[in-house]
């Protein structure tokens, strides 16, 4: 199928007709903080701002709590209640390129190591429709990790902003068919494909902040026994939560029962190896000091992540870099690793 | 300039310092990696103090840190980080004789996203932002546009009491000419208080609902210096360790009992809360509410009893039947 | 409608041993009826109440919470109920800050002697919670 284009004016309009079909997610500010929100069937005014949500997509298929089963006590054994799933077909509008990447990246966790009964379904009943950055941060670093602030890779429909309107390309199949299923859409012209060309090389220029990946893995392999370098790089650091909570590659979950009487429910719930207390529930946490770990930090997206399945576990978000209250920076922090190694 | 000035002071002070063996460590404040962003500095090298900076931006309170590291330290300390400093005193946490303390006079930080609400553009796209005494300038594509101090500096320097520090060894600078707007300062509480009870606790509610757990602000605040907090507890387990409101609440409401004389207002949790929930309209009240019944202003006199540890036969019990 | 008259709070007192718990001891013996609603835990003293009892018994359904203490100048411990005064204040104050009905949380001081006394805060603080109504605060749907 041919490239369409839609008139911004007519977003809404393209919106409500796919959610006719499915539970739409828009990029939102209606909660104080730019997330993925379910669409209230007008708002498109993350036209004016929409750059990088601070909560990532990956909430909506790996959300913050949620329940795994209840249960009940039934004389000697207990009755076991599964949530109920309601099989609703989901569409995210608006993820960003580097963001569905990480999807691609938590797919080798969620569905290539087990099959996640919880991420899984929700995950195969969304498309995803991206649309491409026009503004970096200069926390953004997509572009040093394969990616492009234009990249259709991992989406299956992408759009890209030229001017009046975005340029529409169905990427796979599910994408094709939801360009089908609204009439707003227009043919693209010539001049709309060179436009969206131009506007993708520009966008990729605008990605100022570099990191070189080159052996990277070698490289942090070499570095792990120097212990004054990773206590360097950790001094800084405070051991919250917010560099991994909110890193769209972050998977850890801690799991909880609460009972009361003989009826309880057990939920997951978003964990950080950042914290001091990190796995202190079955025995102790390995990584007592601090160094160890943010150097775990590190390596699992830079080494142990690319030991395992041939990716690096980070899109280059800047998520990290932008929210963490101290400006701990895995750029600086992989490059200090670098020099220190070169220099042996 | 006058940042400047004090800056080369630090510079050199620092470095004497680390030379004669007077501190282990230095920690103060160096460029961020990110438009004009700060970020602490750690360092045991006499060299690094070269990259010591002082500007509108150094928003951390470095006390944080004191707790965990072993040896003597030399800190910079701004007013309200000075004082967290002498709570921390005042509770055994750290000795008077193993700070060296730097203080810098405080003219008030400046609160970024104020500016970015202010002129409508993030922070990355702007070209400057400088203090000129009571003025903040900002230039954006290229043109300036002036904005009052006190509409752009964080609103706990706003109602700072005490922007010079009264504890150091070293004043970097002569007293701070910071103007403080009180009732800017508790606009937040303000409005919060016009509002019937029932529609504060929807208020709290709705804010607690987006918060992640992540912590932050317990791990950013240095009078939240336990060892293991009542959260992680599990026998009895006070609160789930999951991100539900009610959870969240709690434990917001106990943290701030537990910081009730030890906060200083110094403004951290609720900067390093990366979902802005409004975290200082609790903790500016507790300030507030613990001085209007005892009297009792945190971190002002490192001989003083902390302030939970200790009790008057007269404090007031007409709530108690 | 019917439910709403049928309700009936409840009240969780924290009694210290030594006073408290003895006056409402002292009440139960000489007949000086008290409302049923209390449920009543001992303690070694008012100073042994953490704040956190009072945010987790509203957090599992009580109406209300009672610490009861000696006293001042009377305490079997000498400061135990001066620090509870300092921390009941806070805790009370700054949850109606919150937008919790102060008359959830209160406090007394009821001597072992004073039976009456205890009889009388009960009714009173029952009545109050009366008044208000059941606490919904951690509900999801108020
Ligand atoms: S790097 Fe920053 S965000 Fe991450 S744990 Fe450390 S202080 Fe928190
Ligand atoms: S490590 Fe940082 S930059 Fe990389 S994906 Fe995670 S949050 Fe984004
Ligand atoms: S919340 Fe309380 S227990 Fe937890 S660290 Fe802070 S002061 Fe300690
Ligand atoms: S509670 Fe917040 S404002 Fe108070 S000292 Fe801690 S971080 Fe600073
Ligand atoms: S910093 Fe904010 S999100 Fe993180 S735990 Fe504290 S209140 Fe919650
Ligand atoms: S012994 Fe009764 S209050 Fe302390």
């Amino acid at each position: 199928m041919a490239n369409k284009k839609i008139n911004k004016k007519n977003i809404a309009k393209l919106l409500g007709d796919w959610s006719k079909e499915f539970e739409l997610f828009i990029p939102s500010k209606d909660e104080g903080i730019a997330k993925f929100a379910k669409w209230d069937g007008k708002d498109t005014s993350f036209l004016d701002w929409h750059r990088n949500t601070i909560v990532p997509p990956k909430a909506i298929f790996f959300p913050p709590v949620e329940e795994m089963f209840s249960f009940q006590k039934d004389k000697q054994s207990y009755h076991i209640e599964l949530p109920s799933s309601d099989g609703q077909k989901q569409l995210i509008f608006g993820i960003r390129p580097y963001d569905a990447n990480a999807l691609t990246i938590l797919d080798k966790t969620f569905k290539d190591t087990y099959e996640d009964p919880y991420y899984l379904p929700k995950r195969k009943n969304t498309v995803l429709v991206g649309l491409g950055c026009t503004k970096p941060y200069d926390s953004c670093f997509c572009t040093s990790l394969g990616g492009s602030p234009t990249d259709s890779a991992n989406v299956d429909l992408m759009l890209t902003d030229i001017g009046d309107e975005f340029l529409v390309e169905g990427v796979t199949d599910k994408g094709r068919e939801l360009m089908s299923m609204s009439s707003e859409l227009e043919e693209a012209t010539e001049a709309d494909e060179t436009r969206a060309k131009e506007t993708k090389e520009a966008t990729y220029q605008k990605v100022t902040r570099q990191l070189d990946t080159k052996d990277i893995e070698e490289k942090l392999l070499s570095s792990f026994e120097i212990q004054d370098l990773w206590e360097e790089i950790a001094a800084k650091c405070i051991s919250c939560g917010i560099c991994t909570l909110l890193c769209p590659t972050c998977y850890c979950f801690d799991i909880n029962d609460e009972l009361i009487k003989d009826r309880g429910t057990r939920f997951r719930s978003w964990d950080s190896c950042s914290f001091p207390v990190y796995t202190k529930m079955p025995m102790e946490n390995p990584r007592i000091e601090k160094w160890r770990r943010v150097r775990n930090k590190v390596c699992h997206k830079y080494e142990f992540y690319p030991m395992n399945f041939d990716v690096i576990a980070c899109t280059g978000c800047g998520r990290c870099v932008r929210q963490c209250p101290v400006n701990w920076d895995i750029t600086q922090t992989l490059e200090k690793m670098q020099a220190k190694v070169q220099s042996g | 300039m006058k940042d400047r000035e004090t800056e080369q002071r630090l510079r050199r002070e620092a470095k004497a310092l680390l030379e004669q063996g007077k501190v282990d460590y230095i920690i103060g404040f160096e460029t961020g990696s990110l438009k004009f962003t700060t970020t602490p500095l750690i360092t045991k090298d006499k060299d690094s103090v070269d990259r010591l900076i002082i500007n509108p931006f150094i928003v951390n309170n470095l006390s944080e840190y004191l707790t965990e590291l072993k040896g003597r330290v030399g800190i910079v300390a701004k007013g309200c980080d000075n004082r967290s400093i002498v709570s921390l005193i005042q509770d055994n946490q750290v000795k008077r004789e193993d700070v060296v303390i730097l203080g810098v006079p405080c003219p008030g930080i400046i609160d970024l996203s104020k500016v970015e609400g202010l002129v409508g553009k993030d922070r990355d796209e702007l070209d400057d932002v400088t203090r000129d005494g009571d003025k903040v300038v900002v230039t954006v594509d290229g043109e300036k546009k002036e904005f009052p101090a006190s509409e752009v500096l964080f609103d706990n320097c706003l109602g700072c009491e005490f922007p010079t520090p009264q504890e150091y060894n070293i004043l970097l600078d002569e007293s701070s000419s910071l103007v403080a707007d009180k009732t800017a300062s508790r606009k937040g509480i303000e409005t919060l208080e016009g509002m019937p009870q029932e529609q504060r606790w929807d208020f709290w509610e709705k804010e607690f609902s987006r918060c992640i757990r992540c912590y932050a602000c317990r791990s950013i605040c240095p009078a939240c210096f336990c060892e293991r907090c009542f959260v992680e507890e599990s026998e009895p387990q006070w609160i789930a360790p999951v991100p539900r409101w009610q959870d969240n609440l709690i434990f917001q409401v106990i943290r701030n009992i537990h910081v009730a004389g030890r906060c200083t207002d110094c403004g951290e949790c609720e900067r390093a809360c990366p979902v802005n929930i409004p975290l200082r309209s609790l903790t500016k009240e507790m300030y507030d509410l613990v001085d209007d019944l005892y009297h009792f202003k945190a971190g002002m006199d490192k001989e003083a009893a902390p302030l939970m540890t200790h009790y008057e036969t007269t404090d007031p019990e007409d709530f108690i039947k | 409608m019917k439910q709403e008259s049928e309700w009936e709070p409840k009240l969780l007192g924290f009694l210290c041993r030594w006073c408290s718990y003895a006056g409402a001891d002292l009440a139960g013996t000489s007949r000086k009826k008290y409302p049923a609603n209390i449920r009543i835990i001992k303690v070694p003293c008012s100073g042994r109440v953490d704040p956190l009892f009072i945010l987790k018994a509203l957090r599992l359904g009580f109406d209300g919470v009672l610490v009861s203490g000696c006293y001042p100048g009377d305490c079997h411990y000498q400061t135990g109920n001066y620090r509870a005064r300092r921390r009941m204040a806070i805790t009370k104050k700054f949850l109606e800050y919150v937008g919790v009905d102060p008359q959830r949380i209160q406090a007394s001081w009821v001597s072992a002697s004073e039976g009456g006394k205890f009889t009388e805060v009960v009714t009173e603080v029952t009545k109050g919670l009366k008044e208000i109504g059941p606490n919904k605060l951690f509900a999801d749907e108020r």
